[in-house]
């Protein structure tokens, strides 16, 4: 009796689905009602373009493919993994050459010349699904090739980016970059411009007639890939001068005098190293200088503006692989006679974190909506997602109960990769500043 | 064996030699093994620091003859005195070593129950685990209520009488104690409700499989025990005329008590390293300290540790060992693991990039209190709970 009855509710809330009562419409009246089923990545990549559309597909399908099997060992074995074969598929496939369209580069042609920062951000999420600190090993590269491609310089194009373009792509021979701004005594003093003001920076460049060049001294710390990395773009202040007269140069791996230092413990993120870089007397000669000299501080800010936008996007991937991996544990894991995601207040939860991500990711799009990342809406998006995912990350332990933070399951190596990016690019205060120094003039003027 | 309101005052002097007492052994034995790069400290250090807690007191142990341990974290004289003693030292030690509190906090919980036996409790067992969970979360209320259920969810870890002894099946889960452990207060039942055994975790029968890589509270030993037909004698079994859930629910009280106040520790640990941080860091030409956003995120952290610690000590008017002190814990464990998971990350933020590394030990406070808020209970799981003793108070 009571079975028959649970059958007729059951039948009676599913004939009041909207899904099923649309069927009581005309045919408009069911036209106008989106009833498709279909996950909310899909719904996602359905609004892209059909470019982007199949690069959102492709990252997906390599992340799947290399990363995720390589995740937990490289999370825990670090320094015990080789993470060449992976930048030699991901250069294969094109996903280090994001900052220059097809032919060159390997990201959309069109899509590129509406927003450049878009399509690396589509990448970037894909990739830190998986695994943020193999998601971080690829998305470094184009970081440290950032100050190419932004210094506006043909010279530089022609002389170190198209090169290291073609090697990367057509001669299977991917080198690593990185980006070199922090200093011990100078975290995210610069990446803000009060802070950069009064800057204690300790590396300098000393320019060598005779040699015609510079003699490059000082440190770097917590470098994104500094171990392994062939060629470095550092920024140093020329000798006797402030942080005004910042200049980019490419430091290369074997250079005399440029060393690398200790490896940083990390709590996240492990798979991809922070090196301490040691620069003594290192000669570079002038085709290394990047850009005009005495650009680097500006390089360096525009760096960062087409940069956070990707930092938001690794940071929504991480909340992204939480969250998919509770989602799995919830649909595998009964609970009495019911699994997990039958119950409310777990489906309550799911939901939460899943228009959470959802919030995030139009915040991340909303960034590239433009064809330059500006300073405000960059810093906006990457404190949004950040401070998003790692909400999300630990809804995600919380739900999983003390399996949450057992390492097998992949939830708690998010949470804590998630936390990193509400420190770097520039911690999330002074993201905010940067967007308050943004909008002075306009929305914040006196 | 009788769970009873306390009945013994300590005095504000004695809280305050247990505090002292704390102090120094987490400053003497437990910040050594922070010398070298380990994330968790140099956990070989472990066999030497739990001996030395066993002998000074801080340690209970299921020796009911030992009066050195009468008053340690849990320690028998726990139902006469209240739980502020052992709330003030756990905090203390979490302040320097969250991992190292909870092995202490983990050895009491099971000791206590084990302590309430009325039989000769057996000395050999020193070191022990409470086997109260299954799956990925202590009992839902439910499961105490009656043996079958509209849901399904009952205790499935079973005993059955034989003549001269009881035997176990089932898989507990999460068991935390010390390494090894020489045996495990384990809840069980059968058709006519609760039973909790006292089990040597040598029995045949019994397999054990280590949790694996954890987030964090490292020192402390977490494993899956099942039990496969463990056969134990009639006098392992602790519970006193049908009193086992009581226990369960004491046990669960003791716990959450517990881990909120080493919760309170780790935060409080983390706000004296960010203003010592604070204190030294230049940064702009200015020492940190006196920048705004600094201060904000000092401040702040430091408002919801005080208020964290509020919260903790108003459990512990809760004498009476009932439903409502349970909820009690509950929401005092929900209440307390947000406020200082806020503030530990927030704390971190100070040292910027250097929070995230290992050197500081920020980050492995961070890790510390995530699995606190995760562990034995999680928000979803204690906001159900809270919710259900609610309603059945209103009946």
């Amino acid at each position: 009796m009571n079975l028959a009855k649970d059958n007729s509710l059951h039948e009676r809330i599913e004939q009041l689905n909207p899904r099923n009562a649309v069927k009581n419409m005309n045919l408009i009246g069911r036209m106008l009602l989106d009833g498709r089923e279909m996950s909310l990545w899909e719904h996602d990549t359905a609004t892209l373009p059909g470019s982007v559309r199949r690069l959102r597909r492709r990252a997906r399908s390599f992340a799947q493919k290399h990363i995720r099997p390589l995740a937990p060992y490289a999370d825990l074995h670090p320094h015990d993994y080789d993470p060449k074969p992976l930048l030699k598929a991901a250069a294969k496939e094109g996903f280090l050459n994001t900052l220059l369209p097809m032919p060159f580069g390997g990201v959309s042609f069109l899509p590129y010349f509406k927003s450049i920062g878009f399509q690396i951000a589509i990448i970037a999420e894909e990739f830190a699904t998986e695994c943020g600190g193999l998601g971080l090993l690829l998305m470094s590269h184009s970081l440290g090739v950032g100050p190419f491609a932004l210094s506006g310089s043909v010279h530089t194009y022609l002389r170190h980016l198209l090169p290291l373009y073609i090697k990367t792509r057509y001669l299977g021979k991917p080198e690593c970059m990185a980006f070199c701004i922090t200093e011990p005594g100078a975290g995210s003093d610069v990446e803000e411009s009060e802070g950069g003001a009064m800057a204690k920076l300790v590396t300098t460049a000393k320019y060598d007639p005779e040699l015609k060049g510079y003699i490059l001294n000082g440190q770097k710390c917590f470098i994104s890939n500094g171990a392994i990395a062939d060629k470095v773009t550092v920024f140093a202040r020329i000798e006797n001068e402030g942080i005004e007269s910042w200049t980019c140069f490419l430091v290369e791996k074997g250079m005399k005098g440029f060393s690398v230092g200790r490896s940083e413990r990390k709590m996240g993120q492990r798979a991809s190293d922070a090196s301490e870089l040691i620069f003594e007397d290192v000669f570079i000669p002038k085709k290394n200088v990047i850009g005009k000299l005495r650009s680097g501080w500006a390089n360096n800010r525009n760096v960062l503006n087409y940069s956070r936008p990707s930092v938001g996007a690794m940071a929504l991937g991480h909340g992204r692989g939480a969250f998919e991996r509770c989602l799995e544990f919830c649909k595998n894991t009964n609970l009495g006679r019911k699994k997990l995601i039958e119950y409310q207040e777990v489906q309550y939860e799911l939901a939460d974190m899943a228009m959470s991500l959802w919030s995030a990711r139009s915040m991340i799009w909303q960034s590239c909506q433009e064809l330059r990342c500006y300073q405000s809406v960059s810093a906006s998006a990457k404190v949004i997602a950040s401070d998003t995912a790692f909400k999300v990350c630990n809804q995600a332990m919380e739900l999983m109960g003390d399996h949450g933070y057992v390492h097998s399951n992949g939830v708690e190596r998010a949470m804590r990769d998630s936390r990193l990016t509400q420190i770097y690019e520039g911690t999330n205060q002074i993201n905010r500043l940067a967007l308050f120094e943004h909008q002075q003039s306009s929305d914040f003027k006196l | 064996m009788n769970v009873k309101e306390p009945s013994v005052c300590i005095s504000d002097e004695e809280i305050s030699n247990f505090e002292d007492l704390a102090r120094k052994y987490a400053q003497r034995s437990v910040l050594p093994m922070f010398e070298g790069e380990y994330p968790d400290g140099n956990l070989s250090f472990l066999h030497g620091l739990m001996d030395t807690a066993f002998q000074i007191g801080l340690a209970a142990t299921p020796d009911a003859s030992s009066e050195n341990n009468y008053f340690g974290v849990w320690g028998s004289a726990t139902a006469d005195i209240g739980i502020k003693s052992s709330i003030v030292i756990l905090s203390s030690i979490a302040e320097t070593c969250g991992g190292i509190a909870m092995c202490l906090h983990a050895q009491g919980v099971a000791t206590n129950i084990f302590l309430k036996s009325r039989n000769s409790a057996d000395k050999s067992l020193l070191r022990a685990g409470l086997a109260l969970q299954e799956g990925m979360w202590p009992p839902v209320w439910e499961t105490f209520s009656s043996s079958s259920n509209d849901s399904g969810i009952v205790l499935e870890t079973t005993f059955e009488a034989k003549s001269s002894s009881y035997i176990l099946n089932g898989t507990k889960s999460f068991v935390y104690s010390l390494n090894p452990p020489d045996g495990y207060v384990v809840f069980a039942r059968d058709e006519k409700g609760w039973g909790c055994f006292i089990v040597p975790s040598y029995a045949p029968g019994i397999l054990r499989k280590d949790a694996g890589a954890r987030t964090g509270l490292r020192a402390c030993q977490v494993e899956h025990v099942e039990f496969k037909n463990v056969e134990v004698p009639k006098q392992a079994r602790i519970d006193y005329r049908g009193n086992a859930i009581k226990l369960a629910k004491l046990s669960m009280f003791i716990n959450w008590s517990g881990m909120s106040a080493i919760a309170v520790g780790i935060t409080k640990g983390a706000i004296k390293a960010a203003k010592k941080y604070a204190t030294e860091r230049y940064q702009g030409g200015t020492l940190i300290e006196n920048h705004p956003i600094v201060k904000s995120l000092l401040s702040s952290s430091d408002a919801l540790a005080k208020s964290a610690e509020a919260i903790l000590s108003s459990l512990t008017e809760y004498t009476i060992i009932s439903d409502k002190a349970l909820a009690r814990a509950a929401g005092v464990k929900l209440t307390v693991m947000d406020l200082c998971a806020k503030a530990v990350t927030d704390s971190l933020q100070v040292f910027g990039g250097y929070g995230y590394m290992e050197d500081f030990g920020m980050e492995k406070r961070l890790r510390e209190i995530t699995v606190l808020k995760s562990a034995s209970g999680s928000p979803v799981y204690l906001k159900q709970l809270i919710a259900d003793i609610e309603k059945e108070n209103e009946k």
